[in-house]
């Protein structure tokens, strides 16, 4: 073990650019054998173009400059193809398709760890088999037999991260590998990957949007903006405090217990009642919850629902909007028994509702900008063409949207400008009730941290009572005063989330407010 | 890591330049149509303008036929004829095939399911056979709406599929959980899928009612002399064919070229084309 500490990648004044464009501008480092180093930046930050060359996807059109060391190699200037005495072996992330839908998941993966060891695809198949039984927590291989469809992300990320570590890599290149999973799944993920690297001695490079997974890796942090690197350093000491405002803005994406939850609110009268409501669909033989579920949501308040993929939250949400049927119990909304409405008119109801949510294709991809924030004045006001452009205007503008071209598809947009586009929507909806599911899921530090202030915002303007689905506990602290904890489609706990937070309970609850602030217990700055 | 590897920047050049080859072809075939009396040496069915069966010469240059016709004209005119045919046949075509399916797929599920298996059906009937039909109930003047409608079913199924596919998409249910009305979510098909479609939806139809159209006259049951289609032209050439090529040659070329670039302009792929 005296190599313990030799550096495994030294990079010097690398330079990448494309199409004229400067992507990496005179980057360098040192990244030690065992040593975990985290990059974090939004997408055009040349984090992409770091990892594409040291990847081994550097494509013609990058005009790369700087050298490069790997291991005990000679330095050479950085290309697109270069001698690498070291293992490289790249981890891509669920969010970037890596499967083919067609094949078996564990069929895929042996083969590519045959491929890299130059062994039949049976030798593949048990390094694979070891790999995934090494990693605590995983999933048995016997759930990868079946196609990247019929399992979750996060058997998808155990499957992969099995098959990069059979590779034996002397360098991890995880390519935003864990985003996209809930805090529970990161933190069990993050831990198995720790175990292997302390084992095995590889180096790990993490390329990050959010802080949830670098919060649980922890490390050293560059943190890149437009190709140059604006600040590095430890991952705690970055969390307590920043020296550059692009870095301050990153992190107060960062859940931290204890910060300020939103006041308290019960004014108004009650928007939502539900009185013993059983929400399994009819049929369902599943637990339910004791004497039904009931509560109160008042006009202007805030709900977190709770809870890990599965656990019924979204269920309880379509019963209660009427948009699926439940065994029995009563649900009134805005002083209407929804039993006694129409399909059509429980339609008509839910106009006032808008929904924010981090699904990609919740907004109409063919639709312009325009059209998308048009439709709900248009459709359930009848307003004339001047009086909507005068609303649409008014709401692109509060979220940033208003320099776009309106005409542009919304398949164009980055996702943070879906996400946008989809509070516009809801501002000119004016709604009474908002219903949030992972509203920040997929989004970079920074614009987690816009998309938070946006519906603080829509909250102090228009009023509406929030609804929100997350499995992330830090995401109810920045957005609820109140939470309801699920499990296995019951509530195991509900409350103030202040109360909850500092006492939780149930040991599921427990478990999300680890995952979530467990680990980020700093002081705000 | 496991990436598959499709190739599409290749293939979606070529089928771009497939695509404006046909649309290019069309504007060509639109302007001869146009043109047709002004490139024709003679007016149609003009008897006696050369030699009998005289092949292709100088002066001739696609032939005469039987009757001394010249069928360089005559083949003019009977291209004019069979696109002046095939056109109303596509309004027809994209009216109660594309449109309707488009309308079909919002309308009350049991209704729309029970629309599609009708219509399905009657798709599965060869649209040769339906046109023969509605020309038998109807009338000769008739050929062109009996084309238009023998060819609607396939279209109608198409329109229904693609409507039917953003009906269930997150989209739609996002937007039916926030009161959005099934007539808002028909314009938005109307607006964004039928019309950037309908050029290739016409084009795909134009292909189809020319089969249809001429193969019906071929068989002598739309075109009547002296107002000669293309399918007319190719069934008059039977008795002499095989001794004088170019009295079916040059029709059947038109007709193969009009027919080709239709389906290249409606993008078909090499499985639909052959």
């Amino acid at each position: 073990m005296s190599d313990v500490r030799k550096p495994i990648l030294e990079l010097k004044d690398l330079s990448i650019t494309r199409g004229g464009v400067v992507e990496l501008e005179r980057l360098s480092c040192v990244l030690d054998r065992g040593e975990t180093l985290i990059v974090l930046g939004d997408d055009r930050s040349g984090k992409d173009a770091l990892l594409r060359l040291l990847g081994g996807f550097a494509q013609r059109a990058d005009e790369i400059a700087g050298t490069i060391k790997l291991g005990a190699g000679d330095e050479q200037p950085a290309a697109r193809k270069m001698r690498s005495p070291i293992r490289t072996v790249y981890l891509p992330g669920i969010e970037q398709a890596p499967f083919n839908p067609h094949v078996t998941v564990a069929s895929q993966l042996a083969r590519v760890v045959a491929r890299r060891h130059e062994s039949p695809r049976e030798s593949g198949r048990e390094e694979l088999r070891i790999a995934l039984e090494r990693l605590t927590g995983a999933p048995p291989f016997e759930t990868l037999e079946q196609k990247p469809s019929a399992l979750s992300a996060v058997m998808l990320s155990w499957g992969l991260l099995a098959a990069a570590l059979a590779q034996s890599p002397d360098l991890l290149i995880a390519d935003h590998a864990f985003a996209g999973l809930t805090p529970i799944e990161i933190k069990a993920i993050v831990a198995a990957l720790q175990a292997e690297q302390k084992r095995a001695g590889f180096a790990l490079l993490y390329a990050a949007r959010g802080l949830q997974t670098a919060a649980n890796i922890r490390g050293r942090v560059i943190v890149l903006r437009q190709g140059r690197v604006i600040e590095e350093g430890d991952f705690d000491k970055l969390a307590s405090g920043q020296a550059h405002a692009y870095t301050r803005t990153l992190f107060r994406a960062l859940a931290r217990p204890g910060e300020a939850l939103p006041a308290r609110t019960t004014r108004g009268e009650p928007l939502l009642q539900v009185h013993g409501l059983d929400f399994r669909a009819p049929g369902d033989r599943g637990p339910k919850a004791r004497d039904g579920l009931s509560f109160e949501l008042r006009r202007g308040a805030s709900l977190a629902l709770v809870g890990e993929e599965g656990s019924g939250r979204r269920r309880l949400i379509r019963a209660l909007l009427g948009l699926q049927p439940f065994v029995s119990g009563r649900v009134v909304l805005d002083q209407v028994d929804l039993s006694i409405l129409s399909p059509a008119m429980t339609a008509r109801l839910r106009r006032r509702i808008a929904f924010i949510t981090g699904a990609d294709d919740a907004l109409d991809p063919r639709m312009t900008l325009w059209d998308t924030v048009d439709e709900p004045l248009r459709a359930h006001l009848g307003l004339s063409r001047d009086l909507v452009a005068g609303h649409r205007e008014t709401a692109l503008k509060r979220v940033g949207l208003a320099s776009h071209d309106g005409r542009a598809a919304v398949a164009t947009l980055s996702r943070f400008d879906k996400r946008r586009l989809q509070v516009a929507r809801a501002i000119v909806s004016a709604p009474f009730l908002a219903v949030i599911d992972e509203p920040l899921r997929g989004l970079d530090a920074f614009a987690q941290t816009i998309m938070k202030e946006l519906l603080d915002d829509l909250r102090k303007q228009e009023g509406p009572a929030f609804l929100i689905v997350t499995a992330d506990v830090g995401v109810a602290q920045a957005l609820a005063e109140d939470a309801m904890f699920f499990k296995a489609g019951r509530v195991v706990e509900r409350g103030p989330l202040r109360e909850i937070l500092k006492n939780p309970k149930d040991e599921e609850t427990r478990h999300l407010i680890e995952a979530a602030l467990g680990q980020s217990c700093y002081k705000t700055p | 890591m496991v990436m598959t590897v499709t190739g599409q920047p290749l293939q979606s050049a070529l089928a771009t330049v497939l695509r404006a080859a046909g649309w290019i072809g069309l504007a060509l075939i639109a302007v001869a149509v146009s043109l047709s009396d002004f490139l024709a040496n003679v007016p149609a069915d003009t008897v006696n303008a050369g030699p009998l069966l005289g092949p292709p010469s100088e002066v001739f240059r696609f032939g005469t036929d039987v009757l001394g016709r010249d069928m360089l004209s005559e083949t003019l005119h009977a291209l004019s004829a069979t696109v002046r045919a095939a056109l109303p046949a596509t309004a027809v075509t994209l009216v109660t095939g594309a449109l309707f399916g488009f309308v079909a797929a919002r309308l009350p599920r049991p209704l729309a399911l029970s629309l599609r298996g009708l219509i399905g059906t009657l798709s599965a009937v060869p649209g040769l056979l339906l046109a023969i039909l509605i020309i038998g109930l109807t009338s000769r003047g008739w050929a062109s709406v009996a084309a238009g409608l023998a060819a609607a079913p396939m279209a109608f199924v198409q329109a229904f599929e693609r409507a039917g596919t953003q009906t269930r998409a997150a989209h739609s249910e996002y937007a039916r959980a926030a009161g959005i009305s099934a007539v808002t979510l028909l314009r938005r098909d109307l607006i964004y899928e039928f019309t950037q479609t309908i050029l290739s939806s016409a084009a795909r139809a134009l292909a189809a009612v020319t089969i249809i159209l001429s193969t019906v006259s071929f068989l002598g049951f739309a075109a009547e002399p002296p107002h000669r289609d293309l399918g007319l032209m190719i069934a008059a050439s039977k008795g002499y064919f095989l001794d004088a090529w170019w009295t079916a040659a040059f029709p059947a070329l038109a007709l193969t070229l009009l027919i080709l670039f239709a389906r290249l302009a409606a993008g078909l792929d090499e499985g639909e084309r052959a």
